[in-house]
């Protein structure tokens, strides 16, 4: 697989797909978002909070003006520029109306991209549109980087080995796409996607260095039944990594995540420090992992970059929580430029240190009700 | 109560059948009136068991003493004594039919277990007499939501009747607990209630002779048709919906998830309005209880997508309930815990169209407001898959005898020959 070493975001007049907006408001909040991603030093948690404050603010107010289903929203809940104060009361979107709204804050013929959700389910698939991938491909990298290639150099590639399908087989892959930017720009010689799990398990046997195995959660699973199911154990070589993100929505089973860190280190011979849960969604440009690789020996939380920020909502006021109480994961990042900036999750999640972590369900819960759960509901509907 | 071990659960099965073989000794009149007894005893308000099941319910399940007294009024003001008696005869020829006397022969199994499910107490009532009524005694693993009713039951059982209530046993365990799931289902008679997936692996493990009894999860509307979208009558509908809706905080599969308006878009938004007056009132008399995290989540995300869509939204304060005018007859996820869809459909033949995506799983739907042409529709419905008709305010009030999925409540427990 070739590499390019340059920064995509340098390429924006260049490439059409990476070209800078027409709209003179957007360009100059673009550069003034780039400028901070391409900043070498940057530190999670409450830094450059006023930095954030303005930018939000500022981003909340062009989108306003732009996209109608948002402003709606907000009117309804009395949310206008001249009434926010704080980056925190800014509405988030519900992940949800990516599947039923074009939420673009852009001319819908300035589309030059469009990600889509994964098709699990009966439901229609969410849909998010870019005029640019600049800021996309610039938010996800140094935030990759940071947590997944930590110990490597500034320049330094490692063998990254990616159980996907590639960006090529599917262009709509918001996942293929951050995984395809991060191969070329920091992958060593012989990275790239492989779903042939035979030949996986044959080049991780393999190898003689250190390495980063990236994929989606079921796609671990798919690997380590094929080991399990020879009786196999690799032993991956001092230094190496998982990186692995994504649910079980849709499939037959899920696995707890503690259970495939269990099972990665019995098959693949790797600690469960080493491997970084990645969370991250298509609606989203910027993405929050695991701790462990960055911040060795502290509490495993979540972290993400700068741009990007955290809130936990009470469910019923829409408030933030009080410290230790969980909430539902709301995030306002500052990379989504062209679409909305905040958006509501469907995920549980508590505050931990200057991070966060996700709450899974109660195994084996049952629903109250003897009523149909909400979603079953749409089984069958047009 | 601890959790049972598998073979605790075996030990309790083996109880049974010795239990229900005396039971069976005894003439089926007898039986039918012990269970007469308790199922009066539990109508009235001023019994040892229903105080304790309204003292202990509202902890246990999270709903509000208030929606716990109203509902159970409700619930078993129609399951007389009397009531059962009728059902017995009806479904199974009666006592002479148990006891071999007559053409048909009838009886139940020689145990049945009750896979129990959800979180109202009335079905978990009905379920452990209905068996009890055949003379099968029953096995019981009560819902994980409410650890309280069955017991409840088992008590009463043995306090009216000593040998009637060795018939029947309460045995918890985790859901995942496989070895006491199979001991459990050693039973020679199984109904299995819950979601679809959870009815579809105990049926994947249950086979003949076994009988296999499937309950799986059902859903409930509502219409109001041009006699009641204005006026005194729409407020009056709309209180005794709010009535259906504030109950068992819309957990019940009798509970409506969405209300149909036969009219436009304006008449749908009047149908909101007062429905959002009359869900304000209830709540004042039947507080909404806890509700999850996960489902004020969903209620909350569904208000915003209504209001990015540009529809109208009510809510109480605290989101405790809340009304979207949806804009289209489109089927929208229902967050339950008091949230109301309203849709808007142009005619009758729209309104079955909007519910015939519902049908697999329909139980009730309450109609109002259609004049003469309610029982046409009710025969459409009914076509859907709708096991019930009823008004507005008794849905929550379904007869004993009511046939839930298109069948009896005895008969499926029951086994049957014709004596020629």
């Amino acid at each position: 697989m070739s590499g390019t070493s340059a920064d995509p975001a340098r390429h924006a007049s260049a490439d059409p797909a990476r070209r800078a907006s027409a709209d003179p408001a957007r360009r100059e909040l673009d550069a003034r978002v780039l400028a901070w991603m391409r900043e070498a030093r940057w530190e999670p948690g409450g830094a450059d909070e006023a930095r954030f404050d303005s930018l939000a603010r500022e981003l909340f107010a062009f989108q306003y003006e732009r996209c109608a289903p948002y402003r709606r929203l907000c009117r309804a809940r009395g949310a206008t520029p001249e009434a926010i104060r704080s980056w925190r009361e800014i509405p988030p979107v519900p992940t949800g109306a990516f599947k039923e709204m074009a939420l673009r804050s852009f001319p819908e013929r300035d589309t030059v991209h469009t990600f889509r959700t994964s098709g699990t389910g009966a439901g229609a698939r969410g849909e998010l549109h870019l005029d640019t991938l600049a800021l996309y491909e610039a938010s996800l990298l140094p935030t990759f980087e940071r947590h997944v290639l930590p110990d490597l150099a500034p320049g330094e590639r490692m063998p990254i080995l990616v159980l996907a399908p590639s960006r090529a087989e599917v262009p709509d892959s918001s996942l293929s796409h951050m995984f395809d930017v991060v191969v070329r720009q920091r992958g060593a010689p012989g990275s790239g996607f492989d779903l042939d799990l035979d030949r996986v398990i044959r080049r991780l046997g393999e190898a003689r260095g250190p390495l980063a195995l990236c994929g989606t959660a079921f796609a671990f699973v798919h690997l380590l039944e094929r080991l399990e199911a020879r009786d196999a154990r690799l032993a991956l070589p001092p230094g190496s990594r998982a990186m692995e993100t994504g649910g079980f929505k849709g499939r037959a089973r899920e696995v707890p995540r503690a259970e495939l860190q269990a099972r990665i280190e019995e098959r693949l011979g790797l600690a469960p420090e080493r491997v970084v849960n990645q969370y991250g969604m298509t609606e989203l440009a910027s993405q929050f992992y695991d701790s462990v690789l960055r911040y060795p020996g502290e509490a495993r939380r979540k972290l993400g970059p700068p741009w990007a920020r955290v809130r936990l909502l009470d469910p019923e006021s829409g408030k933030d929580v009080a410290r230790d109480a969980p909430g539902i994961v709301a995030v306002l990042d500052l990379a989504n430029t062209g679409s909305v900036l905040a958006l509501e999750t469907a995920d549980l999640g508590r505050r931990v240190g200057d991070g966060f972590e996700l709450l899974g369900r109660e195994p084996g819960a049952e629903a109250r009700g003897c009523s149909i759960a909400a979603d079953q509901m749409l089984e069958g509907a047009p | 109560m601890t959790a049972a071990t598998p073979r605790a659960v075996a030990e309790a099965l083996a109880r049974l059948r010795e239990a229900g073989a005396a039971l069976r000794r005894r003439p089926a009149r007898e039986t039918l009136d012990a269970l007469a007894r308790v199922l009066e005893l539990w109508r009235d308000p001023a019994s040892e068991p229903r105080r304790a099941l309204e003292k202990e319910l509202p902890d246990a399940t999270g709903f509000h003493p208030a929606t716990v007294r109203e509902g159970l009024a409700r619930a078993l003001a129609p399951w007389s004594g009397e009531a059962l008696r009728a059902l017995v005869e009806r479904e199974v020829g009666g006592p002479d039919a148990l006891d071999g006397r007559g053409p048909l022969l009838a009886g139940g199994f020689e145990t049945t277990a009750l896979l129990l499910a959800g979180v109202l107490p009335a079905p978990t009532l009905l379920a452990m007499l209905a068996p009890l009524a055949l003379r099968s005694p029953v096995l019981v693993k009560p819902s994980q939501h409410d650890p309280v009713t069955a017991r409840l039951v088992a008590g009463s059982l043995a306090e009216v009747d000593p040998g009637l209530g060795r018939c029947a046993a309460v045995v918890r365990f985790a859901g995942g607990d496989e070895a006491c799931a199979a001991a459990l289902l050693e039973a020679d008679c199984v109904v299995a209630t819950g979601s679809d997936e959870t009815v579809a692996a105990v049926a994947a493990r249950v086979r003949p002779p076994r009988r296999l009894v499937a309950c799986g999860h059902r859903l409930s509307l509502a219409a109001f048709g041009p006699g009641a979208l204005g006026g005194g009558a729409l407020d009056d509908a709309a209180r005794r919906l709010a009535l259906d809706t504030a109950l068992w905080d819309q957990l019940g599969c009798l509970s409506p998830l969405a209300l149909y308006g036969v009219g436009d878009a304006a008449a749908s938004e009047r149908v909101g309005e007062a429905l959002a007056r009359a869900l304000a009132d209830a709540e004042g008399r039947w507080p909404r209880g806890r509700i999850p995290p996960e489902a004020a989540a969903l209620a909350s995300r569904e208000r915003s997508l209504a209001e990015m869509r540009g529809a109208r939204v009510w809510q109480g304060d605290g989101a405790r309930w809340s009304v979207v005018c949806a804009g289209d007859a489109r089927p929208r996820p229902a967050p339950l815990y008091r949230f109301l869809h309203v849709h808007p459909v142009a005619h009758a033949a729209a309104l079955v169209e909007a519910i015939r995506p519902h049908g697999p799983h329909l139980a009730c739907v309450a109609l109002e407001g259609f004049g003469r042409e309610t029982r046409a529709l009710a025969r459409a419905l009914g076509g859907l898959g709708a096991s019930r008709i009823c008004w507005p305010g008794e849905m929550q009030s379904p007869p004993l005898a009511w046939r839930r999925d298109n069948r009896g409540v005895l008969e499926p427990l029951a086994r049957f020959s014709d004596l020629e």
